[in-house]
């Protein structure tokens, strides 16, 4: 049902070429540019041909359309069950927004079907009034691009404002997070959404300064050891990185995984909890920081338990 | 057969996709089972869909293809272009579009008839070789979108009328369809919606995503239909480091899902009641069969064994295992203790001294909190595994990360 050609990019690139149709006289130049920019890469050899021809009767030979209304499809029972289930998901109410439900058909899931279990537990508190009038108000000043004046609590636990530009949210699933990631200043700043105690639109004058490159990538090199399925857990574990791994040995692999400076500590953490079965082997700076974790747990003495 | 961009069954390059995504370092002689024309469309495939994420390699062994994606840069999971590549018949697309440009307002209502009459005379007309339809293939394509919800068939006197079920205007659940999107189960049926709203400012990001899910929907939705039913089902799966396909017939009581490395588990009891994990990449289909009438009772039953199952694993003995270690911090480094009360899950913390806090966790299988565990090194001050196996292991490993680092006595 999911992997249905209703859904195809084929059947949405056909509905924009339709709509331009109905809109006015139509070229194929702009048929062609309509399909480079929804479809796939070589979709052009298969759409432009099957409406020229007539194998799909939908475009006359002028590129004019029988069709008398740009394509309208109605909601599946599929889509409607799962409106039914994100309209109960308790972070919906931070949108503000009505969400259709439909009686006529259950929830395609509820949050007694399924269980994230390794998600944080000090998560931000979504039920929280403040936190959802917050959360709409940036939410409202990324839409319109429009200033912010922010009071929060920093780090040091001191209440302090800043008047920003919000660029987007970010959401992170294993913190339960949302932070504001903010442009305008010289750097790129990030602001936790659970400190924020106030927030308004900043109507004063808001200087925009020219975003400074910002080398924040760096790339750690780590050697695997394919034992106890070692290679699988790393692979699936580091994913969401842009990486690149090639094979080096029977069963050793190399991988170079790029992430955000920022996420350094985290990122030596996930390396250690790996175990021997994940060298880090570059650059020395961050296998510094590997051992010198472990030289302080050697100090430690744990290994004289055995 | 020529090569096709589109595709009708999704099994097959699921496969790939998983392959080129999570290991990327294969080279075309090393897809096992696999003919090298096979190997070919299907990488000439999902390069068209993906190209912006594709890249090569050329190694000794030949060209390895890989899939690299950032998820952090990404608002909306490539990943999902690969659901949206079903194959059709021309009269298929055809027909879509016909039918619902006819019944374009709910109130109106059409007879069979008066539907083929409308596609002859009037869409049809123009076209010098005009595509024929009879009654048979309209009724067909009838029949799927009413069992889809998207038209309605009404009786009236002898005649059954057919209708569009409502439309929605979607424009302003943009930035909802954005989030729920990439985070919900299933998020690729919102991503489906997405693509029926206007273009849009993407307002969101998402970090620590893992996007390979997206390739498991199917599955996964299939599993919500049956639990949503009570239904048990039957499921053909593999097993890890094994391509040969068992089945079996199990109640599915649950989702399991780790945000930390983007597995899912199927949690499903056996006819003994003996309730399991399964993976869901591993599930290569599933199909609905009878209602469990002890759907309820198993449901309760996993509820009461959650409170030991750090992950997803389990054990048919129901035997647990308790695991008890503490961590050493200075007075500014009160993080680590933060850091413990919220990544705990189902076990306790205590601090046992300023600066010392202890962790105790009883589960069924203590192996699943290791990669967790060692996550702490630099502060481990006593560990204490009741399964004294496992504690051997774990302190064998750390005495060889010592030596792996040149850091032995």
């Amino acid at each position: 049902m999911i992997f249905n050609e209703i859904f195809s990019v084929y059947y949405s690139t056909v509905s924009c070429i339709i709509t331009a149709a109905l809109k006015g006289k139509l070229t194929d130049r702009e048929i062609m540019e309509i399909i480079r920019e929804n479809a796939f890469e070589e979709s052009l050899l298969t759409i432009m041909p099957s409406l020229k021809n007539g194998r799909w009767q939908l475009l006359k030979k002028d590129n004019s359309t029988p069709l008398y209304h740009s394509p309208e499809i109605p909601l599946s029972n599929m889509e409607k069950r799962w409106l039914n289930a994100i309209a109960a998901d308790r972070r919906i109410q931070l949108f503000g927004v009505e969400i259709p439900t439909f009686p006529d058909v259950p929830p395609l899931f509820t949050s007694e079907d399924y269980r994230i279990f390794d998600s944080y537990g000090d998560g931000d508190n979504y039920s929280d009034p403040l936190y959802i009038s917050n959360f709409r108000t940036v939410l409202k000043a990324i839409q319109e691009q429009a200033p912010l004046k922010i009071h929060m609590i920093s780090r040091s636990g001191e209440v302090m404002c800043k008047k920003v530009m919000p660029h987007h949210l970010e959401y992170s699933e294993k913190d339960d997070k949302f932070r504001l990631i903010t442009t305008g200043g010289h750097y790129e700043t990030v602001i936790n959404m659970g400190r924020v105690l106030y927030c308004e639109r900043y109507r004063g004058d808001f200087v925009i300064y020219p975003a400074q490159p910002q080398d924040k990538l760096r790339c750690a090199e780590l050697e695997i050891q394919d034992e106890r399925n070692a290679l699988e857990r790393v692979m699936l574990h580091f994913a969401h990185f842009e990486k690149q791994a090639e094979k080096t040995g029977e069963n050793t692999y190399r991988m170079k995984v790029f992430y955000d400076k920022d996420d350094e500590t985290e990122m030596v953490i996930r390396v250690l909890s790996f175990g021997p079965f994940v060298k880090a082997t570059g650059p020395d700076r961050f296998t510094t920081l590997v051992i010198d974790r472990l030289k302080q747990q050697k100090a430690m003495g744990l290994h004289r338990q055995k | 057969m020529a090569y096709k961009e589109l595709i009708k069954n999704f099994q097959h390059v699921r496969d790939y996709m998983r392959r080129f995504y999570i290991y990327g370092f294969k080279s075309r002689s090393e897809y096992d089972g696999k003919s090298g024309r096979s190997y070919d469309d299907e990488r000439r495939r999902i390069e068209s869909w993906l190209k912006d994420y594709m890249g090569f390699r050329n190694t000794d062994e030949g060209k390895n293809v890989f899939i690299s994606i950032d998820s952090r840069r990404q608002p909306h999971n490539p990943l999902y272009k690969a659901m949206k590549a079903r194959s059709f018949t021309d009269r298929d697309i055809t027909l879509h579009f016909i039918i619902f440009d006819i019944l374009y307002r709910p109130s109106d209502a059409f007879t069979l008839a008066e539907l083929m009459d409308r596609i002859n005379d009037i869409y049809l007309a123009d076209f010098s070789q005009p595509v024929t339809f009879d009654e048979s293939t309209l009724r067909k394509k009838l029949k799927e979108y009413i069992a889809l919800g998207m038209v309605i068939a009404e009786k009236q006197g002898r005649n059954v009328l057919y209708r569009r079920s409502e439309s929605y205007d979607l424009t302003g659940l943009a930035d909802v369809l954005d989030y729920f999107s990439e985070i919900a189960p299933c998020g690729v049926i919102g991503s489906f919606m997405l693509d029926k709203t206007p273009p849009h400012r993407d307002n969101f990001t998402f970090k620590h995503h893992y996007i390979t899910q997206a390739m498991d929907s199917q599955v996964l939705y299939r599993l919500f239909g049956a639990i949503s039913r009570r239904r048990k089902v039957e499921i053909t799966f593999t097993s890890r480091g094994s391509s040969r396909a068992h089945t079996g017939q199990v109640t599915p009581l649950k989702i399991f899902i780790s945000c930390q490395n983007g597995r899912q588990y199927l949690m499903a009891a056996d006819s003994k009641g003996i309730i399991s994990a399964y993976r869901l990449d591993y599930i290569l289909s599933v199909r609905e069969t009878i209602t469990d009438e002890d759907f309820a009772g198993l449901r309760t039953h996993l509820n009461e064994m959650e409170k030991y199952i750090w992950g997803a694993n389990v054990r048919p003995d129901s035997k647990t295992e308790k695991v008890t270690f503490t961590v050493d911090f200075t007075e500014d480094e009160e993080f680590i203790w933060r850091r413990l009360v919220r990544e705990k899950r189902c076990g306790t913390v205590t601090l046992i001294s300023p600066g010392r806090a202890q962790f105790t966790a009883t589960v069924y299988d203590s192996r699943e909190m290791i990669p967790w565990i060692r996550s702490f090194i630099c502060r481990i001050s006593h560990i204490e595994f009741e399964n004294k196996e496992l504690q051997a292991s774990f302190l064998q490993d750390i005495e060889d990360m010592y030596r792996m680092y040149g850091l032995e006595e």
